[in-house]
């Protein structure tokens, strides 16, 4: 018979062994060319030091593991960025929950990354980052800020209030103040869901219970929840003139229930983020009338601030020699008539 | 009822084990339930079929998870392997029409079927521990392969048809499911290959003394829950109309816990069909009339809890 001890043994030896090339990956981009290390971080004062001449701006990006189709763009943008940049030495780590990102993250400050970019799965990761500024290392936050203020030096995010805001808008609007309605939440009790439901109710809000929400259901941001999720509802609910969804990769689900069942000339819906395939639909015309962005691109941006404050400069267009240290996106309406103008950044 | 029927009934009960009653009894009570808060919303057609499908996926799963766990086996890598077969399709069988992406889908997942059966039986590794790694090993596959962008598989008209389309009233995926439960329950009761599976759970050392290859019968069963999570995959992707990274998260512990609640012994060597059939349908229900009800989610997580809680309880009072 197998011996319990020994497969515990076993497993942790695996785990030890995969993380062992998880870090490995990270690690891989050549290092032949690694910049001299700096000699004295400043202590409190995160500002930038600048990096040695010639030598390459080490910038790490620590994101979670991509478990649905928004934080697997969170990466792939990053890393994109980060190409096109000759004198950036990028490395890029996922961490499954926040227990390893701060893990991780003690390892990348061990490093010393002129910048680190931050993700954080939530806020139990703000030690690690204050502990970041402490070492002199500054940190970006990508969209989910800190509470503390001295755990970034910047923040870079999107409007998740301004997505269900937008939506809603749209929705009375359209319906004028009138209609049944269903609303498709990602994750339930997460601060991103609250946001997007409350930005929504508020909007429609004036109509007065002329919009009327019949069912209200998280399906976890995944394609496959999303198809299962509207299947119950459409059951239940004879008429429905229209679905707002949080996300546009679990709208795909969504859509597909609709189509499935032979009702998508009965509803409309919207979707949140601004991926290509939900671009592709609202191009055609048809059920998926619009999505709000809440774009992975942020990723990419938060690399070319990593970079800007590495280098010690400011925002080209911006008077002031330094980066801002607080940036929110626009939660953007993406509709038939201006799709063109923002595919180029559907993910 | 006359009296000899109704003493009839009751010595039937007194003689049936309680895990044999107690989950058509839970599906029975959860139908009452539902035909008294939803009327012919629940109780229709319509509805009845829709829960099928919904069960589809997980169910055709947890046929092949059976055999695994009856042989004392686990297997975490069903979710994973699900979408990694999708995108292996999507990807490199896409251009070629619906049965070439079918037929790569199905066959890639018996590919990662037979890893993980090489791993148990002849690299000896704990399942637990083999399809462990492949969960991540396989979720991975699918996100290289993918660059994590989902694989849109509209123009596959055969396949999304699955999604669509039905045979005598009937939704494909539902069909597919029970015809994929009747097989596992004719091989698992009614061949000798069953009973090996069985065997090989209940006493390894008894079932090697007696004859039969306890290593092919291990590495099959794993290979066997490929092909399962394979037709799942398709079933899946022909109702969503593409191929994503992300699918099937969660899904090994929806088939183990159906397998489980349904009464077959995660220690092997007790094993049961229809019990995994009432195990799916179970879940099925519950998710289904929560959502009609539009009860907030939780509530269905921390009865989904109680279920496999009591259900599991049950059978232990049974024996």
């Amino acid at each position: 018979m197998i011996d319990p001890k020994r497969a515990v043994v076993c497993g942790l030896a695996l785990t030890l062994a995969l993380s062992q090339i998880a870090c490995k990956k990270a690690e891989d981009k050549p290092k032949a060319d690694e910049a001299p290390k700096k000699a004295d971080t400043p202590a409190t004062v995160p500002a930038p030091a600048a990096p040695a001449a010639g030598g390459k701006i080490k910038i790490a990006f620590s994101a979670p593991s991509a478990d649905h189709g928004w934080t697997g763009a969170i990466s792939v943008n990053a890393k994109k960025q980060a190409t096109k940049y000759d004198d950036v030495e990028f490395s890029l780590t996922q961490a499954a929950n926040a227990a390893d990102q701060v893990n991780q993250l003690n390892t990348m400050i061990a490093q010393k990354p002129d910048v680190l970019v931050i993700l954080p799965h939530d806020e139990t990761v703000t030690a690690a980052a204050l502990a970041a500024m402490k070492a002199g290392i500054p940190v970006i936050n990508v969209d989910r800020e800190f509470s503390d203020p001295g755990a970034q030096r910047a923040v870079i995010k999107g409007d998740n209030y301004g997505v269900g805001f937008q939506a809603g808008q749209y929705f009375a609007k359209e319906l004028k103040c009138k209609g049944n309605i269903v609303e498709i939440q990602g994750i339930a009790g997460i601060s991103v869901t609250n946001q997007r439901t409350k930005g929504f109710a508020d909007a429609i809000a004036p109509c007065k219970g002329g919009i009327k929400i019949l069912a209200q259901q998280p399906a976890d941001f995944a394609p496959d929840k999303g198809l299962t999720v509207m299947q119950n509802i459409l059951q239940a609910n004879p008429k429905i003139d229209a679905v707002y969804t949080h996300d546009d990769d679990m709208a795909q689900g969504v859509v597909q229930a609709i189509k499935n069942a032979n009702r998508d000339k009965e509803m409309w819906l919207t979707g949140v983020g601004g991926s290509k395939a939900a671009m592709d639909l609202i191009k055609q015309g048809g059920l998926y009338r619009a999505t709000f962005l809440y774009n992975p691109t942020m990723a990419a941006s938060a690399v070319a601030l990593a970079r800007l404050l590495a280098k010690g400069q400011g925002l080209s267009d911006l008077t002031e020699p330094v980066i801002p240290n607080l940036i929110v996106m626009q939660a953007q309406g993406v509709f038939k008539d201006n799709v063109d103008g923002f595919m180029q950044i559907g993910f | 009822m006359t009296a000899p029927g109704l003493s009839g009934l009751r010595s039937a009960l007194r003689g049936a084990r309680a895990q044999e009653i107690a989950l058509p009894f839970v599906v029975l009570v959860l139908v009452i339930i539902g035909t008294t808060l939803k009327g012919t919303v629940f109780f229709s057609t319509a509805n009845l079929w829709n829960v099928l499908v919904q069960a589809s996926v997980a169910g055709t799963v947890a046929v092949g998870m059976t055999f695994v766990i009856a042989t004392g086996g686990i297997d975490l890598a069903v979710g994973s392997v699900l979408a990694a077969a999708a995108i292996i399709g999507g990807h490199y069988f896409h251009g070629a029409g619906s049965a070439w992406f079918m037929a790569g889908t199905v066959l890639a997942a018996v590919a990662f079927g037979v890893v993980n059966g090489l791993a148990v039986a002849w690299l000896r590794i704990v399942p637990f521990v083999a399809t462990l790694a492949m969960l991540a090993a396989a979720r991975g596959v699918a996100q290289q392969i993918s660059h994590q962008t989902p694989v849109a598989l509209y123009d596959l008209e055969a396949l999304t048809r699955i999604g669509s389309q039905r045979v005598l009233g009937v939704p494909i995926p539902a069909i597919v499911f029970l015809v994929v439960v009747a097989l596992g329950w004719v091989v698992l009761n009614r061949t000798r290959y069953g009973r090996y599976v069985i065997a090989v759970g209940g006493n390894r050392e008894a079932a090697r003394i007696a004859g039969i290859r306890v290593r092919s019968i291990q590495f099959s069963v794993y290979v066997l829950v490929g092909l399962c999570t394979g037709i799942a995959s398709v079933l899946q992707t022909g109702q969503l109309a593409s191929a994503s990274p992300v699918v099937g998260l969660g899904l090994e512990l929806d088939a183990i816990a159906a397998v489980v609640i349904g009464g077959t012994s995660l220690a092997g060597g007790r094993c049961t069909m229809i019990g995994t059939l009432f195990g799916v349908l179970t879940f099925a229900l519950i998710f289904n009339l929560l959502t009609l009800e539009n009860v907030e989610s939780q509530v269905q997580q921390i009865l989904r809890g109680a279920i496999i809680l009591g259900a599991v309880a049950v059978q232990r009072r049974g024996h």
